[in-house]
């Protein structure tokens, strides 16, 4: 495409009366090679008459635009041009409203006519090294979504995604759909008024799913492999001994749990012919009586211990948040049988999330559920096959015990992606003690039956979560579904514990995220988070030598590897962040729009001052971009050494950068990103703490270059630190001033 | 020794206790728990124990407070707990607690339940106390009082087809005071003595049952004493308007009226013994009965305007607080009547609001150990047990 540049230049929000618009024009064409002409100062570039001249110029031949205005995160509608490379240079948040206005004494260095002209500039020579993005469309896509399990999540999901007019395989392991749903004698309520007990919903879903031509259901089926990428997934099925290869576009995981093992729950008196499981109970409960397994007794007298296991750190530490509506219903269930009959629950707290309140108000009411706090300290033999519950801390007393002829155990969720993730994990831990360990652990441990059978470079099922006990979820309330294999999306109780109305609800999101998926896949564009983005990495693989950092780095496992070892890209699973591009020590990965190049150019573009100071901020544009826009939108002032320049994610920043800003003069560099860990918020799960890991070397670079390591630093943000970001840019300045002094590389 | 080491003594004590005490054996009871919902305690079961009721009580002690402990015993049935405690009393039904409860779960109305049902259980014979519970018993009770009267009457005295006998309304004439008054009223007054000495004896038993007591009895009950007659405890209770104003007539009318009604019987003896007597209005018993007979219309007027006027906020009440409101009520009402109707000669209508009187003081006299009324012994009994366990706050 031959380039033809239009740039223009906002005179409105206070921009004009910061900066010297005129000669903002001379000084970014003198340094940008651009012509004169080819600037257009408007007045409002948003109004209808500042469109409409870009819009004109771009009928008349432009094709390369930088508009010097406001942040890209508003007006993208206004300045949305196809066909066209667009550069938003923000000089209204980063300059205009973020600067001191100039005074006489005001240094040059540190005039907001300086700032200007850098993120102009900046503004072009990006547009000089930009390519107009096309969409990647990969040929033979399939929209089939695929839902593997076939419980209350898995069902839903499949009728959800059949109604939007989609085809639907439900792969289940078990010879019969249903789930734990069927298991189950009565269902807390998911209806209005909540509170009656009523019939398990599944019954109701297999009929419709088997009534329905667009899902097909294998049961008894086991996957043997996952192969492809969104849109092309080759899914292998073996049922009873044959086996079966289909095309899947999406794949909705609903695989489901099992109840902890209660056999470790010793403590609670799990072995005593009278002490069951939650679950047993509904097996008792379904043969038609409440009646005790030691003598076929009826119950009269029976105790729940809520907790069982759960919220306890020697067994599950988190809550599975069904259980005290379950046992809410089976207290129903013992005195429907019997009004005389009596259900004592022993509660750490209620918690009946969602409508399930309802229920227990309701149930409360019923003089025959008896309820208290208490931590349940034994279960000890009384005569005739009954037991006692010991408890303390309870609001009857600080330690008493209670006699039930029959104790139930509510025992908490291990989600099914759980054991293959543990074994996944420790072998890494044992593979990073050296070759011995991990074969003496590859001996003691066989490897467990995996559920997806992903052919990935990274491994065959979902990868565990720092905090996520072996659940597949996202880890993030804004990306609920999403997994870390792009096109794989969690439902129901492998996702979180939850109750049946939930799993319900989140089948439904999930089978969402699949459609979304499939039709992505099927524009070109990315899936998710940036769901409009057409560009994808297209490493130049002459250069490759095969380091596998990409293939080990890259949060989604989007880069498989051939049998040579050489990287290769599965498109479909990238999202985009440019982790690749980051790790690649031969920078060889590129985007349209972004690029070691392009991020190099600009900031070589930046005029570092023989006076003054100049820092680089290279700020994650998921969360500290905004976060800085929002201080500037409140007013709040920032240093006037700083430039900004904006990434996909930190993970995607090449140490090369940090070699490029000290050589060019820069006296320091700041990375803002997400927060990791545990509670990470990073959009791209993994990459700023692939960023920080990686800038945590950068001390070899610097010290090649003579430079105090701190003059580099990593700091982690969340958007809504707006208020301090001000302040931690600044501190940072501050420390460059007054303790590190000027680059001694500058003029060089 | 010093006053570090009195803390450290107690400090080692107190430690002691705690790795001593044993694991307690609950029995939960459910008739109870439906007996409490029945006898007026419906809200019981909405109580999720969250203890704002405790927080907001003004008259609770700090230590081991209440009325969550209450809620969470009745709702397990734990009968025994709640009858050996003298705290049930200690609670003055202000009901903050059920103001301010965020499940509508009504502790102070529960607690009154509790009441009831305590006094009932240790209150004897218990078919009274099951006759005086229930509206179902109320036709046999009243029938009592109304067969003695009128065979009474019709034995010793005159029927008002044949009275007045002179110009003007004597009601000595109706009804004779030696025995159609004394002497049913007397033998119904010992009784509720009796009855209440029993009750009361049982109720201390119960609560003292391996309870060590320390302090003085005496020093305890002039303690209660003052605190009755001041009315302190319901200082604290600000939510019903003028409760304080309102008990306080009601108590001081009783007494008042007492004191009339002992000037009364002493001269009626008098009379009986040759002296004559005139009763015109301003002599001391005449002036004080009226006295008190208009605290305690005032005083009932103050109760059932406060009750209906709460009653959105605090439930109604129960029939056993109405039982005794209405025959109280119609104690002052017909008793004030009958004077107003003997000064206003209107005979026709005048002796049967004496009877009506006369039954209803039967009824309130009578029935007391198994009523609400007897609350006065119950609780003055469970403020000088708290008293002499050192109950703080008591």
């Amino acid at each position: 495409m031959e380039k033809d540049f239009g740039v223009y230049i906002c005179k409105g929000c206070g921009i004009a009366d910061m900066v010297d618009v005129e000669k903002l024009v001379s000084d970014v064409a003198s340094n940008t090679k651009v012509p004169a002409e080819k600037f257009k100062v408007l007045d409002i570039a948003c109004s209808p008459e500042g469109v409409e001249a870009i819009k004109a110029d771009v009928s008349g031949g432009v094709n390369t635009v930088t508009i010097a205005a406001c942040s890209p995160r508003v007006k993208f509608e206004e300045f949305d041009l196809p066909g066209c490379i667009v550069e938003r240079a923000n000089i209204r948040e980063f300059c205009a409203w973020s600067q001191e206005k100039a005074t006489e004494e005001t240094p040059e260095e540190y005039h907001p006519q300086m700032t200007a002209t850098d993120y102009v500039t900046m503004g072009i020579v990006k547009t000089q090294k930009v390519d107009l993005p096309e969409p990647n469309i990969l040929e033979d896509l399939s929209k089939t979504i695929m839902v593997v399990g076939g419980g209350t999540a898995g069902l839903t999901a499949a009728l959800d995604a059949a109604a939007a007019g989609y085809d639907v395989v439900i792969v289940e392991k078990e010879a019969e759909l249903g789930g734990y749903g069927a298991k189950l004698y009565k269902q807390a309520p998911m209806e209005h008024p909540y509170e009656e007990l009523e019939e398990p919903i599944v019954f109701k879903k297999i009929k419709e799913v088997e009534a329905n031509d667009r899902i097909k259901v294998y049961t008894s089926a086991k996957i043997d492999k996952t192969e492809g990428q969104p849109g092309l997934f080759d899914v292998t099925v073996s049922t009873n001994g044959s086996s079966e290869t289909f095309k899947a576009g999406a794949i909705v995981l609903a695989a489901g749990w099992k109840p902890y093992d209660a056999t470790k729950l010793t403590h609670l008196g799990y072995g005593k012919p009278n002490v069951i499981t939650s679950l047993e109970l509904e097996e008792i409960a379904k043969k038609g009586k409440i009646v005790r397994p030691s003598d076929g007794k009826a119950a009269k007298k029976v105790a729940f211990i809520q907790c069982a296991g759960s919220r306890d750190p020697e067994h599950l530490p988190y809550c599975s948040s069904f259980c005290c509506a379950t046992s809410l219903k089976q207290a129903r269930y013992v005195r429907e049988a019997d009004d005389d009959a009596a259900a004592y629950i022993f509660y750490k707290d209620v918690r009946t999330p969602g409508q399930t309140e309802i229920f227990y108000k309701n149930m409360q009411n019923d003089p025959g559920v008896m309820l208290t706090k208490a931590e349940v300290t034994g279960i000890s033999e009384a005569p005739g096959g009954n037991l006692f519950v010991e408890a303390e801390d309870t609001l009857l007393g600080e330690k008493i015990k209670v006699e039930a002829d029959l104790v139930v155990l509510a025992v908490g969720v291990v989600p099914n992606t759980r054991e293959y993730q543990e074994y996944q994990d420790n072998l890494t831990l044992e593979s990073s003690k050296g070759d011995a360990a991990k074969n003496a652990f590859l001996e003691a441990n066989p490897e467990p039956e995996g559920i997806l059978g992903l052919t990935y470079k990274q491994g065959p099922e979902l990868p565990s979560l720092e905090g996520g006990y072996g659940f597949a979820d996202s880890n993030f309330i804004c990306f609920q579904y999403e997994t870390r294999r792009t096109g794989i999306y969690a439902a129901g109780m492998v996702r979180q514990p939850m109750t049946m109305a939930d799993a319900a609800n989140d089948a439904t999101g999930a089978a969402l995220k699949a459609i979304q998926c499939v039709e992505h896949v099927a524009q070109g564009i990315a899936v998710h988070p940036r769901a409009w983005d057409t560009t994808f990495p297209d490493p130049l693989m002459t250069k490759c030598t095969s380091c596998k950092r990409c293939t080990d780095e890259c949060p989604f496992g989007a880069i498989d590897e051939d049998e040579k070892g050489t990287p290769f890209f599965k498109i479909n699973r990238c999202r985009r962040c440019g982790t690749c591009m980051g790790a690649c020590p031969e920078r060889i990965v590129y985007f349209k729009d972004f690029s070691v190049d392009i991020v190099g150019s600009m900031l070589k573009s930046i005029e570092v001052p023989d006076e003054g100071f100049r820092v680089l901020v290279l700020a994650c544009e998921n969360d500290a971009y905004p976060a800085i826009d929002t201080a500037a939108f409140r007013g709040k002032k920032i240093h006037p050494a700083v430039r900004i320049i904006p990434v996909r994610c930190l993970g995607a920043t090449n140490l090369v950068w940090v070699a490029d800003s000290f050589s060019r003069g820069m006296d320091g560099l700041l990375l803002l990103g997400c927060k990791f860990g545990e509670d990470y918020q990073c959009h791209f799960v993994k990459g700023s703490e692939l960023a920080d890991n990686r800038f945590s070397k950068v001390q070899d670079t610097l010290d090649r270059l003579q430079l105090e390591a701190d003059r580099c630093q990593m700091i982690q943000v969340g958007i809504n630190d707006y208020d301090k970001i001000p302040d931690i840019i600044g501190e940072f300045v501050g420390k460059i001033e007054d303790v590190f002094g000027p680059n001694p590389f500058k003029g060089f | 020794m010093t006053d570090t080491e009195t803390v450290e003594t107690t400090e080692t004590t107190e430690t002691v206790e705690k790795v001593e005490k044993v694991e307690k054996l609950i029995q939960p009871d459910l008739q109870f728990a439906k007996d409490v919902v029945a006898a007026g305690g419906d809200s019981l079961k909405k109580c999720y124990q969250c203890a704002t009721c405790t927080v907001v009580c003004n008259v609770t002690p700090e230590d081991n407070p209440f009325p969550r402990k209450e809620m969470v015993q009745a709702q397990w049935g734990l009968k025994d707990e709640l009858y050996s405690n003298p705290d049930i009393w200690l609670c003055h039904q202000c009901s903050d607690c059920t103001a301010y409860c965020p499940r509508g779960a009504k502790p102070g109305e529960v607690l009154g339940a509790i009441r009831k049902m305590s006094l009932q259980e240790f209150a004897t014979p218990s078919i009274l106390s099951k006759l005086v519970g229930s509206p179902s018993g109320l036709l046999v009770l009243l029938a009592l009082p109304v067969v003695i009267l009128l065979g009474l009457i019709s034995a010793f005295g005159n029927f008002p087809s044949k009275l007045p006998l002179g110009d003007e309304i004597v009601y000595a004439e109706f009804a004779p005071t030696l025995l159609a008054i004394d002497l049913p009223f007397t033998i119904a007054f010992f009784f509720a003595l009796a009855m209440f000495f029993l009750g009361i004896k049982n109720y201390w038993g119960a609560m003292a049952e391996g309870k060590k007591l320390s302090g003085s009895v005496i020093a305890s009950i002039k303690g209660v004493i003052v605190e009755i007659l001041t009315h302190t405890r319901f200082d604290k209770c600000d939510l019903i308007p003028k409760r304080k104003i309102s008990h306080m007539l009601l108590l001081y009318s009783f007494l008042i009226l007492a004191v009339a009604t002992g000037i009364g019987f002493a001269r009626e003896w008098g009379h009986l013994l040759g002296m004559e007597l005139e009763h015109p209005l301003y002599i001391p018993m005449k002036i004080l009965g009226n006295i008190g007979a208009v605290a305690l219309l005032l005083g009932l007027a103050i109760v059932i305007t406060n009750r209906f006027a709460k009653a959105a906020q605090l439930g109604l009440g129960s029939y056993f607080d109405w039982l005794l409101i209405l025959v109280i009520s119609t104690v002052a009402v017909t008793g004030t009547m009958a004077e107003l109707l003997r000064i206003g000669n209107y005979a026709p209508v005048a002796y049967w609001v004496y009877f009506i009187h006369l039954v209803s003081v039967f009824f309130l006299f009578a029935y007391a150990p198994y009523s609400k009324m007897a609350h006065m012994l119950y609780r003055a009994t469970a403020m000088v047990f708290s008293k002499m366990t050192g109950r703080n706050g008591a």
